[in-house]
């Protein structure tokens, strides 16, 4: 990084976080630090939740996914849109009435304490857990950069997001998204702008998207039904709507963040607004993937992104191994290289038989090009067995960092760490939340004052930020960053998912019931997972409609068995 | 019997906060603006099903 990239980027740092700083001054009570006393603006409530949802992994490993396998991850959200409907009919309004500060707080209201007692706790270790991956995210920038481990650079980005988070406060992590979102916004443009001005003269936007879909990245929708296909317009649909509906309505992350909505209406207004814009920002930053993909078509990427891992072998007994791989890797290029010339011409030229020729020998080239990088992990994997091998992390920051001018690489990467940060800060602050509102003040102080709840929240801020600096450290040995997050989630939303419907909408279960049937659920959805039956956005479904389904049965074994002791109670009388 | 009786409340105070909301912008009800959601959603997967098999 040049001198002026720096200056960029601690510019931006320091602007966008004294901002937060300043706007969070006078948070002298627990709704204040814990709710932005509830005053924010559909606006603001709309990009508090994107931003919290959108962390540094989306842009990191969104447009490296679209560069080894296509866009067809758009087709995760698609669920997206139906469950702020849902939400914004059920869930808004009654966590609005009720005045509460976490999501499970309703839940003893409606069914008892143990149930909002293992919804909390569930929610604790999941949030905790990913939240340490989306920590871990940005480390790799420094690291990177640097050339240093990504274990120092854990600690020290870490360390300064929980500094921030302890001392903004939830008003402070509003504000500062905002900031956040509108710099992402126009950064992203830039680097969409730039890549296409980086690729040969006669090759435009359109061209490049030609050839990428010719390669087969292009595959945005696909609509076959396939249970073991991760991504697929039905597994988006069914599977997606209830792990956005679990995440938006369960997770404690997104539900203090519209929580903060000045009303019902502020509230939805961003919820809605949220499902309008989603997808298409989506589907954007992983078409900035494909037109990365149709760069290196034209310039010979590295063997492998990650430049600390291929150094380290590079300096290892393996390097002659691996001098052989590169010059494989660099003969396959050459040859794919003069494959896509041919093929871009014969997309000029409309010759359909031409263009069926190269592409069928450009994607034989691309398998033997993805071969030849397997087999450079596994010289990795031999010279460290905890090499970082996935590589699909650092395939949009290697190109920021090589090829776009100095000012725009300072100012993309400050905008992977403000992403990082938003969404830290808010899964934080949410863990703050559940640990004092739903445990300490529930179970071990009910009757302390205000004044000590907040430092209580201040301090359990820094325990979790402690706790998920630790998890990030393990982060490294977990495969794709987003993929983690998101199997994580859909092995625990399911199951809190039907807790919340059971509780809205099947008015006969009782507390007892539903937290029987939580977890028996949570054990299947475990197993399920852990022997891959099926794909993992179905566990989502799998988990929520399990807890409706027991729940139902127990309630009704507990009926007829009450029934059973009332009649012989009365013959026996 | 009481929890019964509570929900119940629940959901007449629910409708009747409901009645007393603000009004969605360009839309008159929160109804049509789901719909509006939902044509939205149908159309981005006819979008992204052309690009699809255009570039394909």
């Amino acid at each position: 990084m040049s001198g002026l990239d720096w200056a960029v980027l601690i510019f931006t740092l320091i602007v966008i976080v004294s901002y937060g700083m300043y706007k969070s001054r006078g948070a002298q009570n627990i709704q204040g630090y814990l709710l932005a006393s509830q005053s924010s603006p559909w606006y603001s409530v709309c990009l508090s939740v994107m931003a919290t949802q959108a962390s540094a992994i989306t842009f990191l490993a969104a447009p490296g996914l679209a560069f080894s396998s296509g866009m067809s991850f758009v087709q995760f959200y698609f669920g997206l849109p139906l469950a702020m409907i849902v939400l914004c009919i059920t869930f808004v309004p009654i966590f609005h009435r009720l005045k509460v500060y976490t999501a499970y707080e309703y839940l003893e209201q409606r069914f008892d304490l143990n149930t909002r007692a293992l919804t909390a706790f569930l929610f604790l270790i999941q949030r905790g857990l990913s939240t340490g991956i989306t920590i871990y995210a940005p480390s790799i920038i420094l690291s990177t950069i640097l050339d240093i481990n990504t274990t120092y650079t854990t600690l020290c980005i870490g360390g300064i997001v929980v500094a921030y988070t302890v001392y903004g406060g939830s008003k402070a992590v509003s504000y500062t998204q905002m900031l956040q979102m509108s710099i992402i916004f126009l950064g992203l443009f830039a680097a969409g702008i730039m890549v296409v001005h980086l690729l040969p003269a006669d090759i435009g936007f359109g061209r490049a998207i030609s050839i990428a879909g010719k390669m087969g990245r292009t595959n945005a929708i696909d609509f076959k039904f396939d249970w073991n296909n991760q991504y697929n317009v039905w597994s988006g649909l069914i599977g997606g709507f209830f792990l956005q509906l679990s995440y938006f309505g369960t997770d404690q992350s997104q539900v203090g963040r519209y929580l903060t909505g000045a009303s019902v209406s502020q509230s939805r207004l961003g919820l809605l607004m949220n499902g309008l814009v989603k997808i298409p920002m989506q589907f954007l930053i992983l078409l900035i993937g494909v037109l990365v993909f149709t760069f290196y078509q034209y310039n010979r990427p590295p063997v492998f992104f990650n430049s600390f891992e291929l150094n380290k072998l590079e300096r290892s007994s393996y390097n002659p191994q691996l001098n052989r791989l590169k010059a494989e890797y660099e003969q396959t290029f050459k040859e794919k290289q003069s494959g896509v010339n041919k093929l871009s011409k014969a997309l000029e030229l409309g010759d359909q038989t031409e263009i069926n020729q190269q592409r069928i020998f450009l994607q034989q080239a691309d398998e033997h090009t993805k071969s030849v990088r397997k087999r450079v992990t596994e010289l990795m994997l031999k010279n460290d067995r905890d090499a970082d091998i996935n590589d699909n992390n650092y395939v949009f920051l290697s190109f920021v960092t090589r090829y776009l001018p100095k000012g725009l690489i300072g100012l993309l990467i400050a905008i992977i760490f403000l992403a990082s940060m938003g969404s830290t800060a808010s899964a934080l602050n949410s863990l703050a939340s559940t640990s004092v509102i739903d445990i300490y003040k529930r179970l071990l102080n009910k009757e302390a004052s205000d004044e000590k709840y907040l430092a209580a929240s201040r301090w359990s801020t820094v325990l979790w930020g402690l706790i998920c600096i630790g998890m990030a450290l393990y982060a490294s040995k977990i495969g794709n960053l987003l993929e983690a997050v998101n199997i994580l989630g859909s092995y625990i939303y399911g199951t809190i998912l039907g807790v919340f419907l059971v509780a809205f909408y099947i008015r006969h279960v009782n507390g007892k019931a539903v937290f029987y049937a939580a977890i028996i659920t949570e054990v299947i959805v475990c197993v399920c997972g852990w022997q891959k039956v099926v794909a993992y956005l179905w566990l989502n479904l799998i988990g929520c409609v399990l807890v409706v389904l027991i729940a139902m049965l127990i309630q009704l074994f507990f009926k007829s068995k009450a029934g059973t002791t009332t009649a012989m109670q009365q013959r026996s009388a | 019997m009481s929890i019964q009786h509570e929900q119940q409340q629940d959901q007449e105070d629910t409708s009747a906060s409901e009645n007393n909301l603000d009004l969605p912008p360009f839309v008159k009800t929160w109804k049509q603006f789901y719909l509006l959601l939902v044509g939205w959603l149908i159309f981005l997967i006819a979008a992204f099903y052309l690009f699809t098999k255009y570039f394909q």
